[in-house]
């Protein structure tokens, strides 16, 4: 994103100018784009100067028994939750929830591994994951990933299958061949705390399985996202993802 | 109370709310309902409908309390935020509509001049202030129209009898100069 085009969808997001679905999308992009974070941060205070001093309307006098017996028995969302349903709205496709495929997956992923065509893409999965996770169990002493993620396209279809280790090491099996264009390569990155912000975990150039070694990181977690961008070779200049994003998933700790 | 110190008193209640506590949000409530009823009243129009978009932010934020960081930004801000959403998707549900009826209009007063009054009421210091001031007035009435008033692309170029397209170029060209001018 340039920095006008940066500035312009901050505007819209602030102004209120997005549909549903631009603002869920933009409220996902916060979590992996520091820039776009602190220009909207930055707008959002700016203009909460138009409401923070306005006179209070008259509250009446139920209203706050009503919201109470609203939340009475209402569970808060965990941070987990709210992850979730950020990925599914920035999706078009509702996934049926009560469906798991063979990695026990649940939403948003399971329904892609649901009738023929998740029978084609699980073969496609145990063919391309060969010494991996799956069989890896029966072989013994293989390493096995803290967590596995299946990274998917705006489509909701797999990409890439990324197996997370405890030594800060991932293995990446593109399940696409992702076109990298001369003078970019595939960035990889995740995020494990806000804070930080999106880390890198290395590049690679061509559509092939890989493992990469990451920068030292916390133990890779459940719900933690990964993403694989598009950047200019050798890698973003800033450390932080600015290409386009490719696929994207939550990681889940693997049965055992 | 002054507003920065509510600032902070509403940041910490809302940790409190995060950590799944209801009379935080009780707390919440009565420091803030009114001036967010305000808020969303400038959007909607009807007062019933401004208290029921508050009720359901209420809600809303006792279920997300937790995606609530203030690293980005204070708890009041991201309150009227919350209203705002709910505000803005009740109009665009088409909740608005129902107003034109005539012997409304005078009870429901003006979205745009409610628009201008927020604008007049800006502190003459604040960055936000002097940088709407540097704008071309079309491109200033676009952006206070669309924050203040919640309205679209497309009311707004009826509004100012302008092209959809041209209304687009005015806020985008406005964000990104008002932003050149608050950073």
């Amino acid at each position: 994103m340039s920095r006008e085009e940066r500035m312009a969808r901050a505007g819209d997001y602030v102004l209120g100018l997005m549909d549903e679905k631009e603002r869920t999308r933009a409220e996902r992009d916060m979590e992996v784009d520091a820039e776009f974070r602190d220009c909207v941060i930055h707008l959002a205070e700016r203009f909460h100067a138009f409401d923070k001093d306005v006179a209070p309307a008259e509250v009446p006098g139920d209203m706050w028994q009503t919201v109470a017996a609203r939340i009475a028995d209402m569970p808060q969302m965990t941070a987990a939750d709210i992850a979730r349903e950020r990925l599914d709205l920035t999706t078009l496709q509702a996934p049926d929830p009560s469906r798991k495929g063979i990695l026990q997956l649940k939403r948003p992923y399971a329904h892609q591994f649901a009738g023929w065509r998740g029978g084609l893409i699980a073969a496609c999965l145990i063919g391309a994951l060969g010494v991996g996770y799956l069989s890896g169990q029966a072989m013994g002493p293989a390493p096995e990933p803290v967590v596995v993620v299946v990274l998917a396209d705006e489509d909701n279809a797999p990409g890439a299958f990324v197996e997370a280790y405890g030594n800060d090491a991932v293995r990446i099996v593109p399940l696409v061949d992702f076109e990298v264009p001369q003078g970019k390569t595939l960035e990889v990155w995740t995020l494990y705390d806000r804070d930080v912000g999106p880390v890198s975990l290395g590049t690679f150039g061509r559509s092939t399985e890989i493992t990469l070694q990451g920068p030292d990181q916390p133990m890779p977690q459940p719900q933690q996202l990964y993403e694989i961008t598009l950047e200019d070779a050798p890698g973003s200049p800033v450390g932080r993802p600015t290409g386009p994003i490719l696929v994207k998933g939550l990681a889940v700790r693997p049965p055992r | 109370m002054s507003a920065d110190n509510q600032d902070d008193a509403s940041t910490l209640l809302l940790e409190r709310v995060a950590a799944g506590d209801r009379t935080a949000l009780a707390e919440l409530f009565k420091l803030e309902a009114g001036r967010l009823i305000a808020v969303a009243r400038r959007i909607v129009r009807r007062a019933d409908l401004a208290e029921e978009a508050v009720q359901d932010a209420f809600v809303t934020i006792w279920r997300k309390a937790t995606m609530f960081d203030p690293m980005r930004g204070s708890g009041r801000a991201w309150m009227t935020r919350m209203v705002r959403n709910r505000a803005l998707n009740m109009v665009r549900d088409g909740q608005r509509m129902e107003f034109v009826e005539p012997q409304m209009l005078a009870e429901l007063g003006d979205a745009g001049s409610d628009a201008d009054l927020a604008y007049e009421a800006l502190p003459a210091a604040s960055d936000l202030r002097r940088c709407l001031d540097q704008l071309e007035p079309v491109r200033r009435r676009s952006i206070v129209l669309a924050y203040v008033g919640g309205f679209t692309h497309g009311e707004i170029a009826g509004r100012l009898k302008a092209p959809i397209g041209t209304v687009k170029a005015w806020i985008r060209r406005g964000v990104i100069a008002l932003q050149e001018c608050m950073s």
